[in-house]
């Protein structure tokens, strides 16, 4: 087996077992929430403490408990609730059946917005409609779910807001979850198109005659199978907007049903609900490979399928820092006014000179409360950012591993995770920071371990051995400086989208805790009076909105920087044929 | 004794065998030529001659020191003594680094360096290979590739080399700059006494050049 595959297996095994271990993993005592959900009256007294634990296997040690889990699992029996006694493999399979019908009715929006982004391509020619696209994807779902709660739902009372009892029900959160996959999809196809329609065979054909609606079914035959791994990822993507959709649309999905198990530590349940959004996202991985099996057929074994390298759209540097500008100003002003001062004859206040966005629902200063809330974001973000800085370096120097890893990383939503790390270690920043970190370092690592590759194959470091350098000199002068300096700024160009991530678990209650003035958690809470005081919304929603197009804007620059310096670098020597030279560092 | 004596070298990539049982010697001061087309193992048989890619089985004798048997730490004190100048001007040297330290780098590698003598010996091999030392402070894209041959010649130069092994040096150039790199090698030859392995897949360069030829077609020596 592969260093890929092993390292697959073995963190598809660890991610398993952290979630069989979760009730030994809480470091927190689960007996007293049992006791008190089970018989609110009973004292807490030592011996029904003994009792309680006894009988959830608790004082057994950490692998008995793994083992008996995994032999329960294996019979299709997923314990008992430990709030509402009853089995868990019912509710779960009650809450997959609706989820499914969500993210159908989702996945069926995303197709929909998919063809029309990638129509005026076909048609026109039109090289920008992915970017379009790219600000569609980037658009965290609990903030289109609010958004289309409080326009659909709230302003134009068109729509039912809660509740699962019809497809009228289905509307307003297979919007919010279908949109962000369509406009990833869309974008992965409408960007791919453009270097395909330029290829030598296109030309040929429209030269014979063919029309052009066979020309284009061919090429999005030849775009499709490389994409169709990224497909499955949007797919995995779906299961982790599912929490956030339910919660807001209150529908009684698995997500929300996890999220709520996590919330009362009923552990049983949120082991099962987790298990079968796992499971989702596993089935979706594997669906997808198997269609590109399907489209593929016997041209998989040749592997000379991949697409043109994407001509990336180069986003003017004004853009991003425009945005930069209005986030830096807003946070700036709102710094410098008081967050905490509750006052109660203002409450709900509406926008007006002494509070310029308006007041909450305890009459404190929403301006003051966005700016106060970005700064421990940022840092958090920053944080993050670092740690996974320095996995990717690590992981840069062992590609296989790093595939590995990668693949089982990209399988897990932030929000599964955040729910997670919350289950064993109770809700806060720190866990909410453990969690986005866990997840947010594969990019960075394909980066490293791609510019690891180029350096190691250079002539420049075969002349380095040749003057007997020995292999630490190789390292530190020569192969960590290429590696470490594009990599960093990579990873400072993630750190708006993971400041987003971070306020997502803060939105879901994962995250940091009342009364700190986390953007996430200002969404959360102004939901309760959106329909007396939408500016309450609207505020940290348009800033959070603000900071998803600069985490596009910001990459897209990167990425067509990145390409412009790579053609140049490469010119002066693309008449020779470089030969990859193995070098041992 | 022969500077560098090469007997039934054997190189495989995986289960390809790219190099089978060539033997070749070069003499002290001489010119030997692998001549061939592209894939034919002339540049993996300069790797292994470096033991860059260490060779499957034969020998490889540096003044009668047998190579192959030594361990990378054992070798590291040999390697200064045999030095590769490669095709690609611009890739062997490091993108990030000005001229002037990547000529110095053997001499801090190899333990060589003193402060005060270190600026001027750069200088003075910078002038060897025909650059101006004013071009020590550029960094390789702001020369031209003749310029960057020639830097890469001045840093092979640095480690006091009996053996260069030329792995196509002039392929990348300019036919107007071959010329000139061609003629500092041969009057570098003269100076100095080196031996070159010379890697080539053009016959009229190395009608010139060389002083004897050995043809290479699929990892054999084809003729004598």
């Amino acid at each position: 087996m592969s260093a890929a595959g092993l390292t697959r297996l073995l963190c598809l095994l660890a991610v398993l077992a952290a979630v069989g271990l979760l009730p030994w993993l809480s470091g927190r005592d689960p007996a007293l929430t049992v006791l008190r959900a089970r018989s609110a009256e009973q004292e807490p007294t030592k011996e029904a403490l003994d009792a309680v634990r006894r009988d959830l296997g608790l004082d057994a040690g950490p692998l008995s408990l793994l083992g008996s889990w995994a032999s329960d699992l294996v019979r299709a029996d997923l314990g008992t609730s430990w709030v509402s006694g009853t089995d868990v493999l019912p509710s779960v399979l009650a809450g997959l059946q609706v989820s499914l019908g969500l993210m159908g009715a989702a996945f069926g929006v995303a197709l929909l917005l998919a063809c029309a982004l990638v129509a005026p391509v076909l048609v026109r020619g039109r090289r920008s409609a992915g970017a379009w696209g790219a600000m569609l994807a980037a658009v965290p779902e609990f903030l289109l779910a609010t958004v289309a709660l409080l326009v659909g739902g709230v302003w134009l009372g068109l729509l039912p807001t809660s509740g699962w009892q019809g497809p009228a029900y289905m509307v307003l959160p297979a919007l919010a979850l279908g949109v962000p996959a369509g406009g990833l999809l869309g974008r992965l196809v409408a960007d791919a198109l453009p270097a395909v329609l330029d290829e030598r065979w296109v030309e040929l054909w429209r030269g014979a005659g063919v029309g052009r609606g066979s020309v284009s079914a061919a090429a999005l035959k030849r775009v499709l199978p490389p994409l169709v791994p990224q497909f499955g990822m949007a797919a995995v993507g779906l299961t982790g907007g599912a929490v956030a959709v339910e919660t807001v649309f209150a529908v009684p999905g698995i997500g929300r049903t996890a999220l709520g198990a996590a919330k009362s530590q009923d552990l049983p349940l949120l082991q099962g609900s987790v298990l079968a959004l796992l499971l989702l996202g596993l089935v979706a991985g594997a669906a997808s490979a198997l269609l590109r099996r399907r489209l593929l057929g016997p041209a998989l074994r040749d592997a000379g399928l991949s697409l043109p390298p994407v001509r990336p759209v180069r986003t003017h540097p004004a853009i991003p820092l425009a945005l930069f500008a209005a986030l830096a100003v807003t946070i700036g002003w709102g710094l410098l006014r008081d967050p905490y001062t509750v006052t109660t004859t203002a409450r709900l206040a509406a926008p007006s000179w002494s509070h310029p966005l308006g007041t909450d629902g305890l009459g404190r200063d929403v301006l003051a409360r966005l700016g106060h809330g970005a700064a421990p974001t940022v840092g958090t973000a920053a944080a993050v950012c670092l740690l996974s800085l320095v996995i990717a370096l690590v992981l840069g120097f062992l590609p296989g591993v790093a595939a590995g890893a990668a693949d089982i990383a990209n399988a897990l939503p932030p929000v599964i995770v955040g729910i997670l790390v919350a289950a064993a270690a109770g809700p806060g920043t720190g866990g909410a920071a453990f969690a986005v970190a866990l997840i947010s370092w594969p990019p960075l690592a394909a980066h490293a371990a791609a510019l690891v590759q180029e350096v190691r194959a250079s002539s420049f470091l075969t002349a380095q051995r040749a003057i007997g350098a020995p292999p630490s000199w190789i390292l530190t002068r020569h192969v960590l400086p290429s590696v470490a300096g594009p990599v960093a700024r990579h990873a400072l160009l993630r750190l708006p989208g993971i400041a987003l991530a971070l306020a997502s678990l803060g939105f879901l209650g994962l995250g940091a805790q009342p009364p700190a003035p986390e953007w996430g958690l200002l969404l959360d809470e102004s939901r309760a009076y959106v329909e007396r005081a939408p500016w309450a919304a609207l505020a940290p929603a348009v800033a959070l909105a603000l900071l998803a197009g600069l985490a596009v804007s910001g990459a897209s620059y990167a990425q067509g920087r990145d390409t412009v310096v790579r053609r140049r670098k490469a010119t002066p020597g693309s008449r020779t044929s470089v030969k990859e030279t193995p070098v041992g560092v | 004794m022969p500077l560098l004596d090469v007997r039934d070298l054997v190189v495989r990539y995986g289960t390809v065998t790219a190099v089978d049982h060539v033997s070749f010697a070069l003499e002290p001061g001489e010119t030997l030529a692998l001549n061939g087309p592209s894939g034919c193992g002339k540049s993996t048989t300069a790797l292994a001659v470096l033991q860059i890619r260490r060779p499957a089985s034969g020998e490889v004798r540096f003044e009668g020191q047998e190579l192959t048997t030594l361990t990378e730490a054992e070798l590291r004190p040999l390697r200064p003594h045999m030095q590769p100048v490669f095709q690609d001007p611009y890739g062997s040297l490091s993108p990030r680094h000005r001229i002037r330290d990547a000529v110095a780098e053997p001499l801090k590698v190899q333990g060589r360096w003193d402060t005060d003598s270190g600026p001027a010996r750069v200088a003075d091999l910078l002038d060897r290979v025909g650059l101006d030392p004013s071009y020590g402070d550029r960094r390789p894209h702001e020369l031209s590739g003749g310029q960057c041959q020639r830097a890469g010649i001045a840093r092979a130069l640095a480690s006091d080399p009996r053996l260069l092994v030329l792995d196509e040096p002039v392929s990348a150039l300019d036919p107007s700059v071959r010329a000139g790199v061609l003629n500092l090698l041969a009057d570098l030859q003269d100076e100095l006494g080196l031996g070159y392995l010379f890697i080539c897949h053009d016959r009229s360069v190395v009608r010139h050049f060389a002083d004897r030829v050995i043809e290479m077609r699929d990892g054999r020596v084809s003729s004598p």
